[in-house]
């Protein structure tokens, strides 16, 4: 288990805790286990406990994974997502990715006329499934093409911008602002990861490099 | 320390408190919006995201959406509001799409007959589903509402106790997580968006763990009435394992499907034609079971969907579940023979909704000055047992309302500085003191034996030596709160955030014993073991407390319709 605390360690320190066997628990199990009965300092958070609500996103053995849909086994290592800024233990920071939503409108922009009753609204199946995103970061930790400063929440953004791309009430060109952002680059780059199901390269790059 | 001001305070960022929020924003005053997790989470983001809207079916309106909500309610409901929730519930789904969401939609893009159908407890088919990511979607439509209404948010920011100026709210008391530090925020007025109370049940709860019922206590302690505060919702069909799971929703009495049946620990059935049935019925029936005993290992009773494999009909609906990937849930907890319905699942009600709360006006005023409410923490919308698919649009019908009274209210108000009295500067010091607060308690460990006496005492079979026993019990945890131990590191210190919502819940433990010592009969989500008959001579009536000179005082109040 990862353990850091910016108030006290330089770097941080990998601790190994028993947790006692349970069939079928998962690794928000054991971590909770272990905040109630070894270590209550211990950081991290979680919600819905059924993979409903992205909080719980860490790394396990090194590749992201929602601890609340993982087994517990033994011998796990886990860690916070890493390339995020790291507040405590397998806490990271998620304000900045709201930052992220003001600056690129990520959010509809009615255009005149759409009305939830009157006006029948047809959304393709991908805008659907896009929607079911988690925003749990997890992708944005392992993407390569991210940068440290401007746009630094890609492929979430673009997970976003593609969602609103085939929203037909929405007026802003998406696919300009995601050219913007140097969409270019993940052209041939095939590495998005989603640990929940989205299909972030078919669903969103995809269609925003234009099909 | 920090100090802010603002015209209207908004706290909860789930769906209510963001409807809230956006809506004062609207009206050009200043305001900030604050939640103890990220914004956007909570129970709104957990949810199904299905959503009732009366009136797509030809023989629909919100007459009969109404008399079902007071049907199901057990008559408990307050008249006005429930009116308000019939008639504006449309508006609020409009109000939804606005903020980005989409609801499913017919081959021809419409809300139509095609994309409703009948939840427990209403006579019409009206509700409308959600695409597959149910209120994750909604969650996140939401967030981007906020962005776009440039709203000033603050996340993870824990409202701990509420200003007053002698009998008026004035603002909040809030600690930081992040950074470990008080904020003061000063406000014209407040709006409590807290959500629900499902968490002081853990691990029998399918809440979110903000739902401590932060909102009932702030209310109360600021002398606010609430409403009702027994009648606590137990859904039916939770799981019981493995431990990370347990009280994880698995599904509504229709789950069972037509041939679905409930047995005890011995395979005796218990239970048959559940589909049909109302959440209130079939919880009760599964209280007394497991009352008597008949409960398994696990504290659960086996739902046996296996008679269904044997009809076209019953294979048809599990493929159709299957698609939509609602048992996924259960292969993770039980496996895959579970998963294909050839084993019994085991299951247990577990603690969904609060049904009582803050009392509030149709306008969304609790009866203390200054202070709003909206969202699940409110009281009275629903009565004795809410009716599916209601939950998602109350807050924006609520959430809207108790905006614009908030902002109307506050035009008069002058900020005249901090006066020293406001400050509660035995509060901020306390606060200040948590990380490397001395003790022998970590919060957590009392957090958890609460939670049992809630479940054990308090949950769905109640009766008064119990609730008697449990009241003590509550007071000794609150006599050792004093003793909890909190480590020193300032940032992100969940042990500090566990001290302040267990205050919170032992306020809120102490409200729903109270009122369910008093309720001497059985109606809605209120079961007594003792009373076990509904009373309508004498208990047509709602159960009132609030915070007077010697501590807890309730009335009753006859329901007028
Ligand atoms: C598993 C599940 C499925 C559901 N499905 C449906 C459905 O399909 N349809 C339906 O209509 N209803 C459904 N419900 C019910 C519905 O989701 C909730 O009642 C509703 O979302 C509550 O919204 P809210 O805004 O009042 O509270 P929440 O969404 O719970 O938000 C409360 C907010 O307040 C914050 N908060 C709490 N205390 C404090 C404090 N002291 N300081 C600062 N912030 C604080 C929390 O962090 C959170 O942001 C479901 C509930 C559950 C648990
Ligand atoms: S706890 Fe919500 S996704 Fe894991």
């Amino acid at each position: 288990m990862h353990r850091f605390n910016p108030e006290a360690d330089i770097k941080p320190v990998w601790k190994a805790y028993a947790v006692p066997y349970e069939n079928k628990n998962t690794v928000l199990g054991a971590l909770q286990y272990i905040q109630e009965k070894i270590d209550p300092s211990l950081a991290f958070r979680y919600g819905c406990r059924y993979r409903r609500c992205g909080l719980c996103a860490v790394e396990i053995n090194g590749k992201p994974a929602m601890a609340c849909y993982t087994y517990a086994e033994d011998g796990l290592r886990v860690g916070p997502l890493s390339g995020l800024h790291l507040i405590r233990d397998l806490v990271v920071d998620r304000k900045s990715f709201f930052e992220e939503l003001k600056k690129y409108s990520l959010y509809l922009e009615p255009s005149d006329g759409h009305n939830a009753r009157g006006t029948p609204v047809m959304e393709p199946e991908q805008g659907a499934r896009l929607r079911s995103c988690l925003e749990c970061l997890s992708c944005i930790s392992r993407c390569p093409n991210r940068s440290s400063g401007e746009g630094f929440g890609v492929p979430l953004i673009y997970v976003r911008l593609a969602q609103l791309h085939f929203d037909p009430r929405d007026r802003k060109d998406r696919l300009a602002q995601a050219k913007l952002l140097g969409i270019d680059r993940c052209r041939n780059c095939n590495k998005c990861f989603c640990p929940n199901g989205i299909a972030i390269i078919k669903d969103a790059i995809k269609p925003l490099l234009g099909g | 320390m920090e100090i802010l001001t603002c015209h209207v305070l908004c706290v909860g960022g789930g769906g209510a408190g963001i409807t809230a929020a956006i809506t004062a924003a609207e009206q050009g005053v200043d305001v900030i919006l604050a939640s103890k997790e990220p914004l956007g989470y909570g129970d709104t983001k957990a949810s199904m995201g299905m959503m009732v809207c009366p009136g797509i079916e030809k023989d629909d309106g919100p007459g009969n959406f109404y008399r079902d909500m007071i049907e199901g309610g057990e008559l408990l409901n307050d008249a006005r509001l429930a009116h308000m929730m019939a008639e504006q519930a449309t508006e609020a789904l409009q109000v939804l799409e606005g903020y980005g969401h989409l609801f499913l939609r017919d081959d021809e893009g419409k809300l139509s007959s095609k994309v409703v159908y009948a939840t427990g407890g209403h006579s019409r088919r009206r509700t409308i589903g959600c695409p597959p990511g149910g209120g994750i979607a909604i969650g996140n439509s939401l967030r981007g509402a906020v962005a776009r209404a440039g709203v000033k948010v603050l996340e993870e920011i824990v409202v701990a106790s509420l200003l007053m100026n002698e009998s008026r709210v004035t603002g909040a008391v809030c600690y930081d997580l992040p950074r470990g530090e008080v904020l003061l925020i000063q406000a014209g007025a407040v709006v409590l968006a807290t959500g629900g109370g499902g968490w002081l049940y853990y691990p029998h709860s399918d809440c979110t763990p903000g739902t401590t019922g932060d909102g009932f206590s702030l209310a109360y302690e600021a002398g606010a009435e609430l409403v009702d505060m027994e009648q606590v919702q137990f859904i039916p069909f939770g799981l019981t394992h493995p431990s990370a799971m347990c009280g994880v929703f698995v599904g509504e009495p229709n789950l069972a499907a037509p041939a679905g049946v409930l047995r005890n620990r011995n395979g005796e059935i218990i239970l048959e034609n559940i589909s049909t049935m109302t959440r209130a019925a079939v919880t009760r029936v599964m209280a007394k079971e497991l009352s008597r005993g008949g409960g398994t290992e696990h504290g659960g009773l086996l739902l046996d969907l296996r008679p269904n494999l044997t009809s076209e009909k019953g294979r048809q609906l599990w493929e159709v579940r299957r698609k939509r990937g609602q048992m996924e849930v259960v292969r993770l907890a039980y496996g895959d023979a579970a998963y294909r319905w050839e084993e019994p699942w085991d299951v247990a009600p577990t603690a969904h909704y609060f049904m009582g709360g803050i009392k509030i006006d149709h306008r969304g005023r609790s009866t203390a000055p200054g202070l709003y409410a909206a969202g699940q923490v409110v009281g009275g919308i629903h009565g004795g047992n809410r009716l599916g698919s209601v939950s998602l649009a109350e807050l924006f019908v609520f959430g809207q309302a108790a905006a614009r009274s908030a902002v109307n209210d506050c035009k008069g108000v002058r900020f005249s500085g901090f006066k020293h009295a406001d400050c509660r500067r035995e509060e901020v010091e306390l606060l200040h003191s948590l990380p490397g607060k001395k003790g022998g308690i970590p919060p957590l460990r009392l957090q958890r034996a609460m939670q049992q006496v809630m479940w054990d005492k308090v949950g769905l079979a109640r009766d008064k030596k119990g609730l008697v026993q449990a009241l003590s019990e509550i007071k000794r945890i609150e006599e050792a709160w004093p003793q909890v131990a909190v480590s020193e590191q300032k940032n992100y210190n969940q042990e500090a955030l566990h001290a302040i919502e267990l205050r919170h819940m032992l306020v809120t433990a102490k409200m729903v014993i109270r009122s369910a010592l008093l309720r001497e009969e059985t109606r809605g989500g209120h079961l007594r073991l003792d009373f076990p008959g509904r009373d309508d001579e004498n208990w047509c009536r709602n159960i009132i407390l609030h915070k007077g000179n010697g501590g807890l005082e309730a009335r009753t109040e006859v329901v007028r319709h």
